[in-house]
């Protein structure tokens, strides 16, 4: 007799849920494996192959939730598993004040693949590492620069997803990621410069589509000019955000307050609630009429286009703010009737087998304008151009942000001309989507994933792409970083 | 109803069966060294929001890792899966990577075998008590906001692992560990965003201090509402213990030695000389009843006590295993039972300490802090959940909360009045002991609208 099925774990889990009465159930049976290689300072200093497996059940017993999960994926572990579910259900139920109510969803019966030209898994290894190892050496080629990494990440998701009323999903997805950083030292000052392929649901060709020898020589030169750059004056100016750095701040500003379980208080313990609360939509101005940031997990490439979430809700496209106006939220099907919705829009994920769906951000990008990047620059008289990721904090409402950069350009009189350091620039959210004054059109449009968005307690990483073309903002405080020479 | 009678937790890998699996993989091993590590868990969590249960979890999850090693080629695989064959391909997995890796220049073979020091890892009660006392003390918790008409927002946590180490020279440790967690905001649902905070964690789920924590989160809500604006600028703060933590969790992270040698580290050239004030001392004080302190670490180091900032002076830095054989360092000192103390503090509470405050800021929390420049260690981050202008001794009004910019390397340089080191335990900085504290001068670089 050969080992169970997946099909028939899942059976025997529903078959249980289904006799206790429980209004809901479903179950996720998951396998991963995620490969890491990482280089650092001109070495191979780890190389993980990482294969992670388990179940997890959800029950809606009499209006509220509970939740067990296993990896000891078993004949023995999965009624085991279930009942308990049901059991904390039931516990969850005894001090309810309300009850959870699903919103409708049709039920669905199919397979969702990742596609892949090249699979991760099946590079050698030496290929790999020999890459990571040449382009440090091209990192370490500069002078100045004291410490290097550069990584290849790869992950494969095959999961099963199963609810009692009827839908079964099958995935195989895949994400492929490379990063490269160079740290320059300079008169007792040091400063990191960093290359980051975007998080795509591709395979190993993206790796093999990136220069990445080309890559390590800009990133060193500009590390070095980096540390050597003066830093910052305090002051008002116009920023120029790059796609990488803006993705950043739609995440934090944007797509966190979008969250309607935030909103709704769900998060108020740990990562916050939000200032968009739900009489704000249709009417409150978030940005200027130059903002749209429209939702679009159906994007492929993208990490939140699953085809379905873990609600078995089907991947969506909506608009969160159209023409300035906040309009929109990320839901799922517990939350969305609470503001009226009759549908999910299919934003609950959980970031494993053992880990309990919650609401997650969708892949927000920013609407492409009508202006080059140039003509955005041009229409600067005294301004910054801020690539990549730095430094970032927002409170727990996301009113009050704070961002860094991982490279700043001064722009004077509509030129790009040297570089700066240490630039932070911090505002209020809705005043600083407000001083959006352009955004660059659909060509110079570029797309970077997150997969280490913390939510949730336990704490759970999310993962979603942002897209954007450079954006134009008037008049941003800007401060120094640091108070060292 | 009774979850633990119905639903028996599973059994959790025994130090005996742990050391089996180690046996059979380093027997099915060919590398020249084989190295093991094991976390079997189970752990649950009650969650709740808006005075209801929103999340109710219970997940097990046991993960083998091996590292196989040829000379100084080395690779590393992990499943979750304990059966023979899923063990067996772990093992091939590694063999594998570590055939075709390059070799590490900074490749040591596993640690020596040693005896471990035994410690108070577990606790019975934690273990025997894990779904039911979650939803007792969430409720109870629930039950204190709803009699104040305030909303209650938290976690009740509670875990158990079973967590080895073991190579094939002989090394071997496995301890069983346990924790739990409380952590409970109370918003005062005025409409302005008034918040108060509390939490604990403790091996001992006995040991959350569930009421106690709760009426001063219900506290510091209903002191919160209406609260004033203040302009940013520079002010002399109290620091509660739990944003004295955040400060600090980041200076500790800074204390990398491979960073130091390489010139990258905020304390660059400065190991011996007085990076704070003089009266500040760090030590790691693993025995410690309150804290969670371990026999062994991951890489197979024991956990024993040290001094690093001693008096105000920098003695120690966190070494990897190369960085310290390249510097003679004998013995790796670990930090995950940090204890921070104020030379002569004798102050019992923050209230007492509070008295001898003309003006300052009174800080409950610090929120999303990160490193703005590690060159000095400059943070920025959000005040959180009761911020309050005190005057001559007295909590005068709740004020909007605050982004600071500051570096704890230039605020700590002068400590006021502190209190004796107690529990401090934030979402971000995990637990340590450690004072409130007025400090002169404190950096607030704008303020947020609630």
């Amino acid at each position: 007799m050969g080992s169970p099925t997946w099909d028939e774990f899942a059976e025997l889990a529903l078959a249980r849920v289904r006799r206790s009465g429980a209004e809901y159930g479903d179950i996720r049976i998951q396998r991963s494996v995620t490969g890491h290689v990482r280089g650092e300072d001109g070495r191979i200093a780890s190389v993980r192959d990482a294969e992670d497996g388990g179940f997890g059940v959800r029950v809606l017993y009499h209006g509220a939730w509970g939740f067990a999960a296993s990896s000891v994926l078993s004949l023995e572990d999965v009624p085991r598993v279930a009942d308990l579910a049901v059991e904390l259900a039931k516990h969850s139920a005894s001090i309810a004040t309300e009850k959870v109510r699903l919103v409708e969803e049709p039920v669905y019966c199919d397979r969702v693949v990742t596609a892949v030209r090249i699979d991760p898994h099946t590079v050698p290894l030496e290929k790999k590492t020999g890459l990571l190892l040449e382009t440090m050496g091209t990192l370490h080629g500069r002078p100045n620069i004291v410490r290097s990494t550069a990584e290849i990440w790869w992950c494969r998701d095959r999961k099963r997803f199963q609810s009692t009323e009827g839908t079964v999903l099958d995935f195989d997805l895949s994400a492929v990621n490379g990063s490269i950083s160079a740290t320059a030292l300079f008169e007792g000052r040091f400063a990191t410069r960093s290359f980051n392929l975007p998080y795509l649901r591709q395979g190993y060709e993206l790796i093999e589509e990136t220069r990445w020898s080309e890559e390590a020589i800009r990133v060193a030169r500009e590390a070095v000019e980096k540390v050597r750059a003066p830093a910052v004056q305090d002051g008002v100016y116009d920023l120029v955000l790059d796609p990488e750095h803006l993705s950043l701040t739609i995440h934090e500003s944007c797509g966190h307050p979008s969250e309607l379980d935030r909103a709704l208080g769900y998060e108020a313990n740990y990562a916050g609630t939000s200032f968009l609360t739900p009489e704000k939509r249709g009417t409150f101005r978030f940005g200027s009429p130059r903002v749209t940031l429209l939702a679009d997990n159906t994007e492929p490439g993208t990490l939140a286009a699953t085809g379905y979430d873990d609600d078995g809700v089907e991947c969506q496209m909506w608009d969160i703010v159209r023409d300035g106006v906040f309009v929109g939220y990320c839901t799922n099907r517990e939350v969305a009737p609470k503001i009226g919705e009759t549908r999910s829009r299919g934003s609950n994920r959980a970031d494993g087998w053992g880990s309990v769906p919650i609401v997650r951000i969708a892949n927000i990008g920013l609407e492409p304008g009508e202006q080059t990047l140039d003509q955005l620059v041009a229409d600067v008289k005294r301004g910054i151009y801020i690539e990549g990721h730095g430094s970032y904090s927002i409170d727990q409402r996301r009113y009050n942000f704070q961002f860094g950069g991982d490279a700043f350009w001064l722009i004077e009189n509509g030129r790009r001309t040297r570089m700066l350091r240490d630039v932070i620039y911090h505002g209020i959210t809705p005043e600083f989507w407000n001083s959006c004054d352009g955004v660059a059109d659909r060509s110079f449009r570029r797309r970077y994933g997150f997969i280490t968005c913390g939510k949730g307690q336990p704490v759970q990483s999310g993962w979603m792409t942002h897209a954007a073309s450079p954006a134009l903002f008037r008049r941003v405080h800007v401060i120094r970083g640091g108070e060292e020479s | 109803m009774s979850l633990s009678d119905s639903n028996p937790w599973p059994k959790m890998t025994s130090r005996d069966e742990f050391r089996f699996l180690a046996d059979m993989i380093f027997a099915r091993s060919s590398g020249d060294h084989t190295m093991v590590t094991l976390h079997d868990e189970r752990a649950g969590t009650t969650r709740f929001a808006d005075n209801r249960v929103i999340q109710n979890v219970d997940a097990r999850r046991g993960l083998l890792t091996a590292t196989v090693s040829f000379g100084r080629r080395q690779g590393t695989a992990s499943t979750t899966d304990f059966t023979a064959g899923a063990v067996q391909d772990m093992v091939a997995r590694a063999e594998r990577i570590a055939r075709a890796a390059p070799e590490d220049p900074e490749y040591l073979p596993p640690p020596d075998p040693q005896p471990f020091p035994v410690r108070e890892t577990a606790r019975e009660e934690t273990i025997a008590d894990g779904p039911v006392r979650r939803h007792e003390y969430a409720n109870e918790a629930v039950s204190l906001c709803r009699m104040e008409h305030l909303m209650a927002a938290g976690i009740v946590s509670s875990s158990v692992a079973s967590v080895g180490v073991a190579a094939d020279n002989g090394l071997f440790g496995c301890e069983i560990r346990t924790e739990a967690q409380f952590s409970l905001t109370v918003q005062a649902g005025d409409g302005t965003g008034a918040t108060g905070w509390s939490a604990s964690a403790h091996r001992s789920i006995d040991r959350l201090k569930i009421q106690e924590r709760t009426l001063a989160a219900i506290d510091k809500a209903k002191r919160s509402r209406e609260a004033r604006d203040l302009p940013p600028g520079d002010y002399p703060v109290v620091l509660e213990p739990a944003a004295v933590a955040g400060l600090w969790s980041w200076l500790i992270r800074a204390l990398d030695a491979k960073s130091y040698e390489k010139g990258t580290s905020p304390f660059a050239g400065r190991l011996g000389s007085r990076i704070v004030d003089k009266q500040l001392t760090l030590s790691n004080v693993p025995n410690h009843a309150d804290l969670f302190g371990v026999g062994f670490t991951s890489e197979g180091l024991p956990s024993e006590p040290s001094q690093w900032i001693e008096d105000g002076r920098l003695k120690q830095l966190a070494y990897d295993r190369f960085t310290a054989r390249a510097h003679g360092i004998k013995i790796i000192p670990t930090l995950e039972s940090p204890v921070l103390s104020v030379k002569g503090a004798s102050v019992g509470s923050v209230r007492e300490l509070l008295k001898q405050i003309d003006r300052a800021v009174l800080v409950t929390n610090l929120w999303y802090i990160r490193s703005v420049n590690l060159r000095d260690l400059t943070l920025t981050g959000m005040t959180r959940d009761g911020t309050f202008l005190v005057e001559n001794g007295q909590i005068v009004c709740p004020v909007k909360n605050f982004r600071f910019h500051e570096s704890p390397l230039r605020v700590f340089q002068d400590v006021g009045v502190a209190t004796v080191p107690v529990e401090a335990v934030t979402p971000e900085a995990g637990k340590m002991l450690a004072p409130a504290m007025a400090l002169p001068r404190f950096h607030f670089s704008s303020v947020t609208r609630f």
